[in-house]
Formats: structure tokens, C-alpha cells, sequence
């Protein structure tokens, strides 16, 4: 089902994060359904731990990757209201929840995203998500505030 | 001249006769609102205060329009039998009646016409065509042909009060009558054997399949899942009448409408990810590509699979409202590809117009919404009818024609056309049309040529440039594996 442009693609994906220096991630393949994800364990700068989930679908390069949090799970906002029964959320920078509840981080938006960008600026942009993440925990004001739209960089 | 006049009265009647035999004449009739009568007078002379009376004045009788074609088909029936029975559609409370048989759309009301070898026929049906065997072709439109060669002029009658009212009659051949308007600029059978695939029959889409269907393009696929709203009817080519039906169908019904030999095929999906090995061979089948959808997912998916299957894919889509549009060709591998324009002209790739709830959707919060702002037809059909150039250009490609001289203007990867100087836009202080000579303005178009991305990683060789760039061996990578 894979191109040997799609599998070349991915591992030039797997090794510019660890040449970009985001060794805590990378790309894994798994034997069993001959299929790929991304992911790996994101610490903020409180030192809290995140874990970042993206399953690379079919289209991948060419279609949007969607990237999760899968850890913490369920994600609270201030007051304990689940993240994931926002749906699609401006407020939250949230786009519809994975089936198992988990939180999922709008990093590009479908009329943006194109295959000249890399996974490493996918997770980067869950980084900035996890800080701005926290800053909303401590202060109550919503995720939108703190980071710039992400939908218009592109 | 007066009424007594015996040369007025020959004129009178030479311009009755061509009013009847519906060809142009010497002389014409006028209504003289002075001496409140008919008169005739000398073709290009032109007496004051007058009315011309004209052929559609003398066109007193319904008309009725049988296929030739049909008639061959069916004719050892007739043969056989002495008399057939064909459906029409009536219309306008009987002024016309049209062979069921002539187009994929008739009409709401159908009446049963009897076409028969003899004249006499009882009782009279209350539609009746004749058919009587003469010696020689005339030029009538009413003069039939049969298979053995014999010839037959066809008349018509309504049954109506116990009287036969005549009706005008026409044989119609579609296609010779349909290439003969083309001859010139495209020859019978240039584009019977091209092939389009349109993806989205939008306004724009809609208009282009229906204009190449005029062009005489024969093979046509179309990709579209949605259906026809009443809210897209002041824009879309299907009527109000259509409303709920797939956009294909509706489409597809029009194209034969104007081609009624057409080859349709239709596929309501959309142009996802997961349709991929649906739609690559429609592209590998294509000679060319008419992408009119306004997301870009779509039009990144429609390129990866021009590129790898080589194949010339022509894109459009307006700004917001409409404010001015563009046009954007893909020769793989030879110009800039969606991907290249996408890194090239980042503010250009994302204006698009948002003309349904469903596109603003896709591009909004759900509690952030993002106003439907759809534009005019009237500013979205120059972009349709720039397309639709470029993807008839292609599709005579190695055909020699008269339209050949037009292809060093059209020789750019992208075309820009502005309706308006919309406030809010790098394009708000351009002057008037009428006072530039060498700036930019609105109602023109503009060729832009930018460079193809060597790189791209679409239509480039992008994993070994950026391979190299970061001093990594693809070879030697080794995905980790994970259960
Ligand atoms: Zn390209």
C-alpha cells in the first residue's frame, strides 16, 4: 500500500528528527498492518510529561497527519471540564477528538497544510500547544491567547 | 405606391413567398404606420416610421421535430407495419413538439404521434406525421432519406375539432448539424476521441464541461459527491427543477444535451485520500484534468496523481467573493506543479472563495465560524471560460487547427483576473480600465510565469536534495520498528 517514495519520505522524516534534534520522537513502523506512526514523550517547561501520537494515513505526504495527545488522557481544562467535549474548538486549538477520547492538536489546518512540510514542524507545534497548554491551566485564560493562530502560519 | 400598384404587388408577393419558404428575399415587407398597411419595398431601401415584418411573423404553425436518426433506425418497422408510434414532448400548449427520442431531457408533457407511410389513416390520430414518396432531395428541412435510398418529404398534422391543423416539420440530423457550426475552428471529429475528467461541478466546473460538450469533446468523467441545493441554482448551470439531484447527474444530463453522443461517466465520491486508486485510473485514462474544486487537500491530491501519471491538469478557482480569480496549468515535470505554486505564492494559493457552508466548514472552528461569502456567476465564468480555453488547448494537442496560432498566449503556468479593485487587497488602488495603458487593471488577463521547484516534493526530486542538504544517507536509515 506504501509507495517507495511514501517509505524513502518517512525515513527521511525519522532522520531529520534526530538531526533536528528532536531525539525524543520518531517514526515506527509496525509489522503487523504495514503501517507507520510518529510519536514519542514531550516534556514542557514545568516538567510535565505529554505524550504525542500521529498516525501517518495513506495519503501521507500529500494528506495532513493528525497529532494527539495520548497522555495525559482525559486532558482537563481549568474547572475539569474534558478537552475532548469541545469537539472543534477555537478556544482550545482543538480539532475533532480520536475515537479513544484523546485530544487532537490542531497543528496545520487541511487548506494549509502541503508535503513540503516535515514532522518536525508538526511536533514542534505540539510543543508550543503543551506550553500554551499550561498557561492556560494556571491562568484560566483560553489556549487561543497564547499561541498565534496556528491555521495562518503556513 | 399604393395598393394598385401592380409592381408593389409582385413585390408583395415574391417577400410572402420567401417569408414562407424561410429564405431571405429581394424585397421585404414593412408595416407602414403612415398609410397603416403593408408595403414592400427593395431590400437596403428603408421608408421612415415603418415596422419590418420578418419570418417569425409569418410563423403561424406549431412546429414538430422528429430525429433522422431514429427514423433510419426504426424505418424497416415502419416499413413493415405502415405506421409507427413515436412520444414528443409538448410544449408550450402545443407551439412545439419534440422527439422524445432527440435528448436525454424532455419535457413534462408527452403526446403519442403517429408516423405513417400513407396519408389516410382512421380514425386521425390527434398527432399524425406523413410520409410521401418523392423523386429528388429538396432542400427543405423536412426531406427524409431512407436506409434504401428512397426519398420521402414529411408533413404534419394536429387533430383538433374535428380539423387537421398543419404543422411545420422538421427532420433533425444532430450531429452533421452540430459540426457544422464547429467547422473551421475545429473540425467533425477533432476531439471525438479526447477525453476530459473534471473534478467538482461547481459553477465553474459545470460551465466548463458543458462548453467543451459544445466544442464536441466526446469522452467525459466527472467527480463530484455533492448534490444540487436550491441555494446553488443562482449560479450553477442545473435549474431549480434539479434540485436534490447528484451533481453528476445533473451535469451529465446537460453535457447531452449538447452532445448527444457524448460518453458520461459518472462518480459521486470525493477526491480523498482513500479514493486514490479509485480515481488514478480515470487520470491515467484523461487527456486532461479540469480541476474546479476550492480546497486545497483536493487539488494537492488531484496533482500528486497528474504528476505520477503524467497527464496535463489545468486548475481554477476565484478569490473571496469573487473579487478576481486564477488559473493555474500543470505539465508534469516540465512547469511548476499545485505543490510549486503552494511554496512559490503562499497568499495567492490560499485566497479562495468560500461558496458553501460545506467549504467554510473546512476551514473554520466550529465555534468559530467562517462566513459562506460565495461570488457572483457573472465574476466567476471569465475564470470558467479561461479554463475551459486552456483545457480545450490541450486536448487538441498534436491536432492541427486553427486555434494552434493561440498557443504561444498561452504560454504561462499562471493567470491572474481581477473583477474589482476589492478594498483590502494588493490590488484596491489600480486605475480606472479606462484610463490605463500599461498598469495593471480589472477585465484582463494576466500570464505570470514563475519557476518550478527542482526540489518540490511533489514534482521534484525532494528527498535527495534535502537528504543531502542535512548530510543524511537515505540508504542507511532504518525505521524503528514498534508492535
Ligand atoms: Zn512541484
Amino acid at each position: 500500500m506504501w509507495t517507495s517514495t511514501q517509505r524513502t519520505r518517512l525515513a527521511l522524516e525519522h532522520q531529520l528528527l534526530q538531526v533536528h534534534e528532536f531525539t525524543q520522537f520518531s517514526v515506527y513502523h509496525h509489522a503487523a498492518g504495514d503501517t507507520y506512526s510518529a510519536s514519542g514523550y514531550a516534556s514542557s517547561n514545568a516538567g510535565y510529561k505529554y505524550h504525542l501520537y500521529i498516525p501517518i494515513p495513506a495519503g501521507f505526504p500529500t494528506q495532513r497527519p493528525e497529532m494527539y495527545v495520548t497522555e495525559p488522557n482525559p486532558l482537563l481544562m481549568t474547572g475539569g471540564v474534558q478537552i475532548n467535549s469541545l469537539g472543534v474548538s477555537h478556544r482550545m486549538h482543538a480539532l475533532t477528538p480520536h475515537a479513544c477520547g484523546w485530544v487532537q492538536i490542531c497543528h496545520w489546518r487541511d487548506n494549509r497544510w502541503h508535503s513540503g512540510i516535515y514532522l518536525h514542524q508538526v511536533f514542534l507545534k505540539g510543543l508550543i500547544w503543551i506550553e500554551a497548554y499550561e498557561q492556560h491551566i494556571s491562568t484560566g485564560r483560553d489556549l487561543a491567547d497564547f499561541v498565534r493562530t496556528m491555521a495562518e502560519t503556513a | 405606391m399604393t395598393m394598385n400598384d401592380p409592381q408593389q404587388q409582385q413585390m408583395i408577393r415574391d417577400a410572402m413567398k420567401a417569408i414562407a419558404e424561410r429564405r431571405p428575399g429581394r424585397t421585404k415587407l414593412v408595416y407602414d404606420k403612415t398609410k397603416k398597411t403593408i408595403v414592400a419595398v427593395a431590400e437596403g431601401s428603408e421608408p421612415p416610421r415603418a415596422l419590418n415584418i420578418t419570418a417569425d411573423d409569418a410563423d403561424m404553425f406549431g412546429v414538430i421535430t422528429l430525429s433522422g436518426q431514429w427514423l433510419r433506425q426504426e424505418w424497416h418497422r415502419l416499413n413493415g407495419s405502415a405506421s409507427i408510434a413515436a412520444r414528443f414532448t409538448s410544449w408550450d400548449n402545443g407551439d412545439a413538439y419534440t422527439h422524445y427520442e432527440l435528448g436525454p431531457q424532455g419535457g413534462p408533457t408527452i403526446s403519442e404521434c403517429t408516423i405513417a407511410l400513407e396519408r389516410a389513416s382512421e380514425p386521425a390520430p390527434r398527432l399524425r406525421i406523413v410520409l410521401t414518396k418523392v423523386n429528388a432531395v429538396g432542400r427543405a428541412g423536412n426531406t427524409f432519406v431512407a436506409t434504401d435510398g428512397s426519398i420521402f418529404v414529411a408533413t404534419a398534422y394536429e387533430h383538433q375539432d374535428g380539423r387537421d391543423i398543419p404543422l411545420d416539420v422538421t427532420i433533425a440530423e444532430v450531429q452533421p448539424a452540430l459540426s457544422a457550426r464547429r467547422a473551421g475552428i475545429l473540425e467533425t471529429s477533432v476531439l471525438s476521441d479526447r477525453s476530459a475528467l473534471f473534478i467538482g461541478l461547481g459553477t465553474g466546473g459545470g460551465y466548463a464541461t458543458i462548453e467543451l460538450a459544445k466544442c464536441g469533446v466526446r469522452r467525459f468523467a466527472l467527480v463530484d459527491p455533492d448534490r444540487l441545493s436550491v441555494g446553488n441554482v443562482v449560479r450553477h448551470p442545473g435549474g431549480i427543477s434539479q434540485v436534490g439531484r447528484l451533481k453528476v447527474h445533473v451535469i451529465r444530463d446537460l453535457i447531452l444535451e449538447k452532445n448527444p453522443d457524448a460518453q458520461v461517466d459518472v462518480y459521486p465520491f470525493a477526491i480523498a485520500a482513500e479514493n486514490m486508486d479509485a480515481i488514478r485510473p480515470l487520470v491515467r485514462a484523461a487527456n486532461v484534468v479540469i480541476c474546479g474544486t476550492d480546497n486545497r487537500p483536493s487539488k494537492l491530491l488531484i496533482n500528486q496523481l497528474c504528476i505520477e501519471e503524467n497527464v496535463v491538469a489545468v486548475y481554477g478557482g476565484a478569490f473571496r467573493r469573487a473579487y478576481g480569480g486564477q488559473v493555474l496549468r500543470v505539465q508534469p515535470r516540465v512547469s511548476p506543479c499545485q505543490q510549486c505554486f503552494v511554496s512559490a505564492m503562499p497568499e495567492q494559493a490560499a485566497d479562495v472563495e468560500i461558496s458553501s457552508p460545506d467549504e467554510a466548514e473546512a476551514i473554520a472552528y466550529s465555534d468559530r465560524p467562517v462566513a459562506v461569502e460565495p461570488g457572483l456567476s457573472l465574476d466567476v465564468l471569465p475564470i470558467a471560460n479561461f479554463l475551459t480555453k486552456l483545457a480545450l488547448l490541450e486536448l487538441l494537442d498534436g491536432k492541427p487547427t486553427s486555434l494552434d496560432v493561440l498557443r504561444r498566449d498561452y504560454s504561462a503556468p499562471w493567470y491572474l483576473w481581477l473583477n474589482r479593485p476589492e478594498s483590502g487587497t494588493p490590488y484596491s488602488g489600480m486605475p480606472p480600465l479606462s484610463d490605463s495603458s500599461d498598469e495593471m487593471t480589472i477585465n484582463r488577463w494576466y500570464g505570470v510565469g514563475f519557476e518550478r521547484d527542482t526540489a518540490c516534493p511533489a514534482c521534484g526530486d525532494f528527498l535527495n536534495v534535502t537528504a543531502a542538504a542535512h548530510g543524511i544517507d537515505l540508504d542507511s536509515v532504518v525505521i524503528p520498528s514498534k508492535v
